[in-house]
Formats: C-alpha cells, structure tokens, sequence
C-alpha cells in the first residue's frame, strides 16, 4: 500500500533519520566559506564549500562566542558540529558548534592522513619493529643537504665521538625531494651502522617531502636504525613516523646518537676502580688462605722473612702453590707487586706499638741467656735503631712483662 | 685480540663481561690476574679509541663542502 506523506511529514521523517545517525554527529568538516552572513540576531550563516559541492552551515550566537579569527568569505575553515535538517525549508544543513581556522593545506593533510592510516596498517609505524640504536656507532650515515645548517649541527655536536661520518647528499625541498633522499637512504645500504636524516626548520611546505610514501618506505628499508630529525619539535612528519626513533631537532639527533664522551671516560675509570677492587678481594683472600701459615711461624723465622720480602714471598708462594695445586710460581713477579702490602703484616705494626726486635749480629735475641754482658746488640724500632751494650743478663721470670 | 674487542661496542661489552666475573670473586688467583690484566688493557684500547679525535668525514657523492673537509 502506497503511504502518503504530507511534507511536513516526510521532513520529520527525513530529519529523524539523519539526526538520528550518530555518523553525523560531532564531526568535523572542512571547506571554504562563502555567502557569509552574521545576522543581527547574532547567528551566523553561510556556505561551507570545496571545488564539487557544498552545505548550508549555520553558527548560533550561543556557540559564536569563541571565534578566535576573522570570519570571511574564502576562508578555508575546520568546522565541528552536527548535521541537522532544517524542516520548514527541507534543508540540510551543518549546525556548528565550533570553527577553527584551517592553515589552508585541506586536500594535502586529508591524503597525508590516508597515507598515515595506510602505512600503519602495513606496520611500518609498528613500535616493536623499531630496531634498538646501537649504543657505541662506528659508522654513521647522514642523509641531509650538505648546504645546511643542520648538517653543521649533527657534526657539532657529534664533537670528537670516534666514529666515521658518511655524508650522503640529499636536496631536502622542492620538486626532486623525495627522490632526492631516498636515493640518498639507499646509498647508505651496507655502509653505515646508524643514519641520520635530517634537515632543519621550515614550512610544512618546506618539510612536505617527509610526508612522502617514497621517503617513507625507503627508511623502511635501509639497514640501519634510522634516526629522524625533521624541522622542529612541533613539526612530526611521516618520516618521524617510519624511522626507528625520532629527535625533535637535527642537533637532539645527534645526542640521540651516540653516547656522552665524558660519561663514557668516566665509565672506563670506574671499569678500572672495580677491576682493581675485584683482583685485591682476590689477593686478600689468598692471602687470609696463607693466615695460618704466618700464624705457625716462629718469631724468629717471621722475622727473617719479613726483613726480605722477596724471600718471604717465595716461601708463601711455595705454601700457596702446595694448596692450590696451581702455578703461582709463574706470577711470582706479580706477586711481588704486593710486598709492599704484605710487609703491613710483618713486625712494622708490632714494632708501631713500643715493641722493639732485639739482634745481636744476625740472629735474633729472645731470650736473656741469647747474649752476654758488654756484647753489642742492636735494638730495631719502628722508626730507627738503636745500638747499645748489654749490662746485666738476667734470666728471671720478673723480667717478662 | 678477538674481533668482537675491536670495536668500541665489543671491548666495552667484553670488559663490563670481564668486570662480572672478576667481581663474582670465583676464579683462582692466577685467573683473576689474566683476566685484571686483559680488562685493563681492553680499558687502554677503548681509551686510545676515545682519545682518537681525528674527524673523519667522507662524502658519497660530489665534494664535502670547504667548511667541512
């Protein structure tokens, strides 16, 4: 059955069915004003156009407030809102709640965001594709204009970092850009074990190559980590998408890629200050092995041996070599690196306390009746000795202390 | 020398390697000995690399520019 609608009726209908379609809401449009027109009712209105169509739009005054530009026709504008139908006419129009001024780039960012999405959907903006930077680089490519600033700035900054710098020229704007560096990136294949490319500030016209699919998937491709660095902070390209890590700044590109000279000096001095920790834990237990020994020593053999390093190394060596079933014998030499600190054993700390090392010729004195009345005898101290003649030996228990 | 220690990269893994082992305290004296006596001239060599300040820059195509070479 054939249903009849009055026009009212169809465009009720019509209006709920687009109202009602969340796709045409809170949307953003773009396009070029034209028939602009602020009602003294203070809503405006106007057409919202691009080279194959067009809309009605209209701006109420309740959401016309925050305008931060200048409303005109050929404006090019970013509009957020929804789309209504306007009953009493049947038309359909957008009901904006928002207008932003567009730089004027529409077309170009629309495809540069279809590129985006296609790209990704390839993985190639896939996090865990990006490969690690190498921390210490031997060889680093740099694809940029060897006109630029932004070549002197990596090789500023890259200072004295040993490391060979390979240049491989690229015009970075106009026409042959995007040829230009990817060939450029391409050249690098095999030579290099990082690459910068770079190219300092300028329009996003200037900077538009790096948007490019060709420059895209040649990063992709190259062999090496690829570090970005294009325009400034602010500016993020297509490339600063693909590349392994992105620098915000040709010269923060730079410092991403290789390490501080001083820190890394620094490292190697502590490396140092550890190995030498590590090999005196070493000795020291070696020595404490050897402990016992020097503890079953007698006093007067402790003493002959301390009074000649080398041959009290060679004795302890030997016991040492008898423990460990090693070879010592044949880093004797080194040993003997360590006299100095094994005398800290001997009798020099002993002495240090008012001891003193009583000798009479060559052989030691330990007890009274080792010497005779009017004999010379030497007494050792900590610092000096002294010579002196015995007057009285007496060999009563008092005497001891 | 091993090829991996002739790079920056390769010494400096091998004697953070070295310093491990060392630290780790179990080798005989003798072998903590080579072993100090490998790290510290693994740290001469990455040293003498660090030192090596000479630029060198080359360029695939065409002339480096004259504020450059």
């Amino acid at each position: 059955m054939t249903q009849i609608f009055t026009v009212s009726e169809l465009n009720s209908r019509i209006s709920d069915r687009l109202e009602g379609d969340l796709r045409l809401h809170d949307l953003w449009a773009r396009g070029e004003v034209s028939n602009y027109v602020h009602h003294r009712s203070g809503h405006r209105y106007f057409t919202l156009k691009d080279r194959e169509a067009q809309i009605s739009c209209v701006l109420f005054r309740s959401n016309g407030g925050a305008l931060d530009f200048e409303m005109n026709d050929g404006k090019n504008v970013l509009i957020y809102g929804d789309v209504t139908v306007y009953r009493p006419q049947g038309r359909v129009q957008l009901v904006a709640r928002g207008i932003k001024q567009d730089e004027g780039l529409g077309f170009r960012h629309l495809q540069l965001e279809a590129l985006k999405e296609r790209l990704a959907a390839e993985g190639l903006f896939a996090p865990e594709r990006k490969r690690p930077l190498p921390r210490y680089p031997e060889r680093i490519g740099i694809v940029t204009s060897p006109q630029g600033a932004a070549l002197r700035d990596v090789l500023r900054t890259l200072g004295n970092y040993p490391a060979r710098i390979i240049l491989s020229p690229a015009q970075v704007q106009g026409e042959e850009a995007e040829k230009s560096i990817a060939a450029a990136l391409l050249a690098l294949q095999g030579r290099s074990d990082l690459i910068i490319v770079c190219r300092g500030g300028g329009s996003t016209e200037d900077l538009w190559c790096f948007n490019s699919e060709m420059v895209a998937r040649a990063i992709f491709a190259c062999d090496a980590p690829v570090i970005s660095a294009v325009g400034h902070e602010t500016d993020v390209t297509v490339a600063d998408h693909v590349a392994d890590a992105r620098a915000a700044t040709p010269t923060a590109a730079a410092k991403m890629a290789v390490p501080d000279l001083e820190e890394v000096q620094e490292a190697l001095k502590y490396t140092k200050v550890r190995m030498m920790r590590a090999l005196w834990t070493s000795l020291e237990k070696a020595e404490d092995r050897l402990g016992h020994l020097q503890h079953a020593l007698s006093a007067r053999r402790m003493y002959s041996l301390s009074r000649d390093s080398r041959q009290r190394l060679d004795y302890l060596s030997q016991r040492l070599e008898g423990a460990e079933a090693g070879r010592l014998n044949r880093h004797k030499s080194r040993l003997e690196l360590l006299a100095g600190r094994l005398g800290a054993v001997g009798p020099q700390e002993t002495l240090l306390r008012g001891y003193a090392i009583a000798r009479s010729g060559k052989s030691l004195i330990v007890k009274a009746a080792d010497v005779r009345p009017g004999e010379d005898i030497e007494l050792i101290l900590s610092q000096g000795r002294l010579y002196c003649r015995v007057l009285e030996c007496r060999n009563d228990e008092e005497a001891m202390l | 020398m091993k090829q991996e220690e002739t790079s920056l990269e390769g010494a400096l893994d091998n004697l953070e390697q070295i310093v491990e082992v060392l630290e780790e305290g179990k080798m005989s004296l003798e072998e903590s000995l080579e072993l100090y006596e490998r790290g510290m001239k693994l740290v001469a060599l990455c040293q003498s690399r660090l030192q090596n300040a000479e630029k060198r820059i080359e360029c695939l195509t065409g002339e480096l520019p004259s504020d450059l070479s």
